[in-house]
């Protein structure tokens, strides 16, 4: 019985100019979206590895130096594009892109592309995420909103059930229907995703995360199907459906993201750019637990000489200005470390913001997991920078030895070369595991699990309480 | 006796004062737009509290340097202190902090102003160094966007529209009433643009207690720019009045209506604005920053390998400042040689930059006549002062100031000449010209929507006129 009433849905909705038309619109945009970000992957992904590998030369190839000039002449890492970020741009385009290197300070990624770009990409920009994200459930409503309702204006449903269907095969039944419908015009582009993938470089190895997604989008679209058949069920017209589905599509799709993006801002307002370079100024100047810079190199030297029981770090086997540097190097990087930090965590706050909102809006709980599982997250970002901040570092800290071990005392016209460029090595960045990930997005797969279990039962008992008459 | 508009005009009035649900919408709507408004008020605070924030560093840092010179001035017996080298001076120690003050409409719509920076700290260096600084944001919250009045107008005030008009001539139909009305010998026509024009009043009434409310607690006290706004914001209203009072006239059932309605907004709203920004985008595409970062470094690298035949050609520019004796600021010359020399190599990229950015504007500004929502929200903004034209004009009007005030110091450093306490009075400060507004950007939507509403309410008599009544 399931499946003839799946089957009549599913013809039905087929025949239905409304749902064709919408799905054409859903469907062109998919395509469109694939094929630009495809080709813009592409483009974006070459150049990135090309100025990675041009800036490495350079750093090679920088002739000999003291490496304390080396030091302050520095690398570039940039942003590795991950192959999912053809399907979600995530928040990439609203975080630089590149990271410089340099002694004595960790700097901001710069030249975010929001900037080269129009003012109207603010509507929303295309990709295949996005159109997901706000069409997908306008499509499942326009295929499922009339489920009930309709049939009862129309007068079959209370045929149907004096013919001793249970209301609850005919539920499975119609969103068996819908959920054909639906596969039937999104399967193709899925095809077409998962060929993209395998195309596109490095696309094999995100496959996993890709399955993921398509999971994710399921479970959306499950969530809206189930919400709308409930609606139609309890409506008393066809009309009150649509109006009550759509209202809820726009508030959770366009109003709650927004409102939760203001209430993130206000809860932990992040500090300006110069509050910020203000605050890490001072604290290098003043030394972070009460002792300046200057009489901690003073101490140090004390240590040192002690140490190798020398009267002068002239007498020193090794070079001081070495040490000193190191010794500043970790004193920024403490600062640094406090002030980076307490941003992170100021923006942590604020996507718990955004976690609670996600409780009233799927929506926002599917855009959160879907940008970490395409690697295009602020997470995402923040490891990067991580992971950049820890290669200047290291970098840093081979200048610094060299220069205390390989140089004599105050000796400043020593030159190293491209053997010690050599040894830097270059930046690679270290994507998250999948399962990392998973862990990472726990939170908005709870949140949409509970949706889907709360609109599930929703439709549940509405159909149990079905009236077959127009009230 | 009243005409048979004036009676449907007053009927459908008194049968929306009795419905909860118009009411509901009603209200929703001026509550959402006063929420957005108190938002943008907070926001333009915030705006002007941290640009006065940064007026009184710079004058705070620029006193302390002032007085450092003045005592040593007083007593001239020990060396001169450093901060009387115009190099330590224009290229570390002070900066000047280059803002664009908002708009006196600017919490009525976020525009660019999120992505775009409304100040810039100008130093001696090349320009290209500040000029790509960002303030610190979540990129999560740039992405959603702000819930601004400028959304509530271009979102949601048509999904409002829609929802008090979808059913309009095919709920009377569909319940029998419009064959009492043709037999009672009233034109259908005339009955159904009354009762349009009714619901038209209503909304019109609550839009006016909107623009209150914005101007209360939106702090938009300007009233040309606001009368301009309400123009834009009427229009755009009417528009979607005429698309559904059309979409009705094509005699289909209401919830055919509301759906092809419903796509209509998703085209107008959504698909459009991205296909055009897309569009604006492969057509004339960015050249690309990370090329720009090796490049730079490329050519700093080149600058300083030739330092001295740098430093020759840059006096080959500036013969008037060569051969002068006894230079305080040697490094500083080499370094203002190094970035001179640089600033050649990159120029042709950024200008590369701002002309591929010239028309990426300029198809947008062609394809926005797709969507009234497009042009409405580039109105709106236009009227905000946060559209990206007038951000494009800050940044060039701070290029040019920055010349003039990296030249104050360059002068001093190639000549030689020391900063006096005197000096620091004569730096020069930044003031944003306002060009006032942009009529043209607003006035040829404006125009663009008044011509599509009157196409789809002639369109529409048409078709009510031979409207079959069952």
């Amino acid at each position: 019985m399931v499946w003839t009433v799946a089957r009549k849905e599913f013809v039905m909705l087929l025949r239905d100019g409304r749902v064709t038309w919408s799905a054409g619109i859903l469907a062109l945009m998919l395509l469109a979206a694939l094929v630009t970000a495809g080709l813009r992957y592409e483009s974006i992904s070459a150049e990135r590895s090309r100025a990675q590998a041009v800036v490495d030369a350079q750093w090679r190839e920088q002739g000999e130096k003291n490496p304390h000039a080396a030091a302050h002449y520095g690398v570039y890492a940039f942003k590795p594009v991950t192959a999912l970020s053809f399907f979600d741009t995530g928040v990439t385009s609203f975080t630089g892109v590149s990271v410089w290197l340099e002694a004595h300070k960790q700097n901001m990624a710069e030249g975010a592309p929001a900037r080269d770009s129009t003012a109207i990409a603010r509507f929303g920009e295309l990709t295949v995420a996005f159109t997901l994200q706000t069409l997908l459930p306008l499509l499942v409503i326009l295929l499922a909103f009339a489920a009930f309702v309709g049939e009862r204006e129309q007068g079959t449903l209370r045929q149907t059930l004096s013919m001793g269907v249970a209301p609850r095969t005919l539920l499975v039944g119609k969103a068996l229907g819908a959920g054909a419908a639906l596969a039937l015009f999104l399967g193709p582009i899925l095809v077409l995703g998962f060929i993209a993938l395998g195309l596109v470089e490095g696309g094999l190895a995100l496959l996993d995360n890709a399955l993921a997604l398509a999971l994710l989008y399921a479970l959306y679209a499950a969530i809206f199907l189930f919400l709308t058949l409930a609606v139609s069920a309890v409506a008393d017209s066809t009309r009150t459906a649509l109006v009550v589905m759509v209202a809820f599509w726009a508030v959770a799709n366009f109003v709650l993201p927004k409102v939760a993006a203001d209430v993130a801002a206000r809860a932990a307002p992040t500090p300006t750019l110069v509050a910020f370079q203000k605050v890490i100024a001072e604290d290098m100047q003043n030394g972070l637990n009460g002792v300046s810079p200057d009489a901690a190199v003073a101490q140090r030297r004390e240590q040192t000489l002690k140490i190798y029981k020398a009267d002068s770090i002239e007498k020193l086997p090794i070079n001081f200005q070495g040490i000193v540097f190191s010794l500043q190097e970790q004193m920024g990087n403490a600062v640094f470390d406090k002030h980076f930090g307490a941003l992170s965590e100021t923006m942590a706050e604020q996507i718990g913001v955004y976690q609670f909102f996600s409780l009233f809006s799927p929506r926002l709980a599917v855009s959160l997991a879907s940008m970490s599982l395409s690697g295009t997250s602020l997470h995402d970002h923040e490891d990067y920078t991580r992971q950049a901040e820890q290669f200047r570092r290291d970098l840093i800290d081979k200048m610094n030895q060299e220069i205390t071990f390989k140089s004599g005392p105050n000796q400043t016209d020593y030159r190293a070369g491209p053997d010690l460029w050599a040894k830097v090595g270059t930046f690679a960045y270290v994507p998250p595991s999948l399962g990392s990930v998973l862990e990472r997005i726990a939170p908005n797969l709870t949140v949409l699990v509970l949706w889907l279990v709360a609109a599930a039962v929703a439709a549940l008992l509405a159909v149990r309480r079905l009236r077959v008459t127009v009230a | 006796m009243r005409s048979a508009f004036g009676t449907v005009f007053g009927l459908e009035w008194s049968l929306m004062k009795g419905n909860r649900a118009v009411w509901g919408i009603v209200a929703l709507l001026i509550v959402l737009a006063g929420v957005a408004a108190a938002n943008g008020g907070a926001r333009l605070d915030a705006a002007r509290t941290l640009i006065d924030g940064l007026n009184a560093d710079e004058l705070q840092t620029q006193e302390a340097l002032k007085s450092t010179v003045a005592r040593w001035e007083a007593n001239p017996q020990t060396d001169p202190p450093t901060v009387t080298s115009p190099g330590t001076v224009g290229m570390s120690l002070l900066g000047h902090y280059a803002a664009l003050p908002p708009a006196p409409l600017a919490a009525l719509a976020v525009g660019q102003s999120d992505v775009m920076p409304s100040y810039y700290r100008v130093t001696a260096h090349p320009a290209y160094t500040f000029l790509t600084a960002s303030e610190i944001n979540n990129p999560l919250n740039t992405l959603t966007g702000s819930f601004d009045v400028g959304f509530v107008i271009v979102f949601i005030l048509p999904i409002v529209i829609i929802a008090l008009t979808f059913d309009l001539v095919s709920r009377e139909k569909e319940m029998g009433v419009l064959g009492l009305v043709a037999a009672s010998g009233v034109s259908l026509a005339s009955a159904i643009f009354a009762k349009t024009a009714a619901r038209a009043a209503l909304l019109l009434a609550a839009l006016i207690v909107m623009a209150g409310v914005i101007m209360l607690l939106g702090k938009a006290t300007a009233l040309l720019p606001l009368a301009l706004w309400f123009g834009v914001v009427v229009l755009y209203a009417l528009f979607w009045f005429a698309l559904a009072l059309a979409v009705n006239a094509t005699n289909r059932p209401s919830v055919t209506n509301g759906v092809i309605l419903a796509n209509v907004w998703l085209v107008f709203v959504v698909v459009l604005p991205a296909f055009v920004n897309v569009a604006a985008n492969t057509l004339y595409p960015a050249p690309s920053r990370v090329a720009l970062t090796t490049e730079m470094r490329e050519a700093t690298e080149e600058a300083d390998e030739q330092a001295a035949g740098a430093r020759e050609a840059f006096f080959f520019d500036h013969p008037e400042m060569a051969g002068q004796a006894g230079n305080a600021d040697a490094y500083f010359l080499q370094v203002l040689a190094t970035n001179a020399a640089v600033e050649r190599a990159v120029a042709p990229l950024l200008k590369e930059f701002d002309t591929q950015a010239e028309k990426r504007d300029a198809v947008v500004e062609t394809l926005q006549y797709l969507s009234p929502a497009i042009l409405t929200q580039q109105a709106l903004a236009v009227i905000s002062g946060t559209d990206s034209a007038r951000f494009a004009e800050f940044t060039r009007q701070v290029t040019r100031f920055h010349a003039r005030w990296r030249g104050f110091f360059q002068d001093k450093i190639v000549k030689g000449e020391r900063m006096t306490a005197a000096d620091f009075e004569a730096i020069p400060a930044f003031g944003y010209t306002d060009g006032g507004l942009a009529w043209p950007a607003v006035l040829k939507p404006l125009a663009a929507l008044t011509l599509v509403t009157m196409l789809l309410l002639g369109w529409s008599a048409q078709r009510l006129r031979r409207f079959p009544v069952v």
